[in-house]
């Protein structure tokens, strides 16, 4: 009995946060922190299996992967990548501002951050359209979306039946043959089947941390944090910053050939 | 070692050290000059000068990596997390080293000197 009155007091002297299982919440927020890490340790080696598959093609298929790359769209990935950057400093700056126990500057920041990362999936996505309107034959997003200006597809980088490299990029230029041109084309085939994998996980996880900043967003509007606890900000922002990390790596592996 | 574990996170409470605002604008920035570096190294080795495939990408990976630790270190405050965390974070690296190693070590090891290629 004398145990849980005194456990009973600990609680209401550090505010109904702190779970019955930890002793002090420094103690709880370690663990939440050492678990987080733990959870981005896996996701590290998820993304890494994909970037060791980009290793070895790379090594297997050094020209494809130069002549691959020249079709990516360099630009929209340059201004992804600032807009990426500025996201991970917003999202530095609410765990700072929840520390302080500055509501208004968190909540502005939590905002900032979702509206960076939606630029992002928004420029993403539009990179993605162009891929796919190519293959349909449409000169961009716009004219296949109205079904104008359709001709027949010269240039399909979605990997599949359809695939189709251009020949003007590529060294193998001037070999005609179904069966040979696919051989040739196996290598930059490769390159946009990595591409799609790893920008679109990439996405996915974008979108899962889209989630995750609306979730912390309700719970600042609902006053759940306090300068002694802010635990949820603080690992919400390691997974965005892991996010950031991923794309750190995919800019230079695949446009910046 | 639960002992140990224990001495670590109190300390860590005892020190509460903290990173300031100013830190992370100036992480910021340097993290937007690594920036301009890899895509004005990328463009000055397609327009100006050629120079070897295993060079440049040493040089965009040098740069990715130092971004990486910028953000590690500063952004996910690993600098002044507890050893344990310190530890978990390193370790991810070092798993992603030796599975990337030992790969690659049986690819380059296929043809001395090493021969980029499809395996035969």
């Amino acid at each position: 009995m004398a145990t849980i009155t005194h456990e009973e007091a600990h609680v209401h002297a550090h505010g109904p946060e702190l779970q019955h299982q930890f002793e002090t919440p420094e103690q709880q927020k370690e663990a939440a922190t050492l678990g987080m890490w733990a959870f981005l340790v896996t996701e590290i080696m998820l993304f890494g299996g994909i970037f060791m598959a980009y290793i070895v093609y790379r090594w297997a298929f050094p020209e494809a992967w130069e002549e691959s790359a020249a079709l990516l769209n360099t630009p929209l990935a340059t201004v992804n990548t600032v807009v990426l950057l500025v996201s991970s400093l917003t999202v530095a700056l609410a765990v700072n501002a929840a520390e302080e126990g500055n509501k208004r500057r968190l909540l502005t920041m939590l905002a900032l951050t979702m509206l960076l990362g939606l630029t992002f999936l928004v420029i993403k996505g539009y990179e993605y359209s162009e891929k796919f309107a190519h293959c349909a034959g449409a000169k961009d997003p716009i004219s296949w979306i109205t079904g104008s200006d359709l001709h027949e597809s010269h240039e399909c980088l979605v990997p599949g039946r359809g695939f189709l490299f251009p020949e003007e990029h590529g060294a193998t230029g001037g070999s005609h043959g179904a069966a040979h041109t696919a051989s040739m084309q196996s290598g930059h085939q490769l390159f946009f089947l990595l591409y799609f994998c790893a920008t679109g996980l990439h996405a996915i996880h974008m979108i899962i941390g889209l989630g995750v900043m609306s979730a912390i967003t309700i719970m600042a509007l609902r006053d759940r944090f306090s300068p002694t606890y802010f635990t949820p900000v603080e690992i919400g922002g390691l997974y965005w910053h892991l996010i950031d990390i991923i794309w750190v790596f995919l800019f230079p592996l695949f446009y910046l050939v | 070692m639960a002992e140990q574990q224990h001495t670590n996170a109190h300390h860590h409470g005892d020190r509460h050290t903290h990173i300031s605002r100013g830190t992370y604008y100036r992480v910021f920035v340097a993290l937007m000059v690594l920036m301009v570096l890899t895509v004005a190294a990328w463009w000055v080795e397609k327009n100006l000068l050629h120079i070897p495939g295993w060079l440049a990408v040493t040089i965009a990976m040098s740069i990715a990596i130092a971004k990486t630790v910028l953000i590690v270190l500063y952004f996910m405050h690993v600098k002044i997390s507890s050893r344990m965390t310190q530890v978990y974070a390193a370790g991810a690296f070092v798993w992603l080293i030796i599975l990337f190693v030992i790969t690659m070590g049986d690819y380059v090891a296929r043809g001395w000197p090493p021969q980029p290629g499809p395996l035969p």
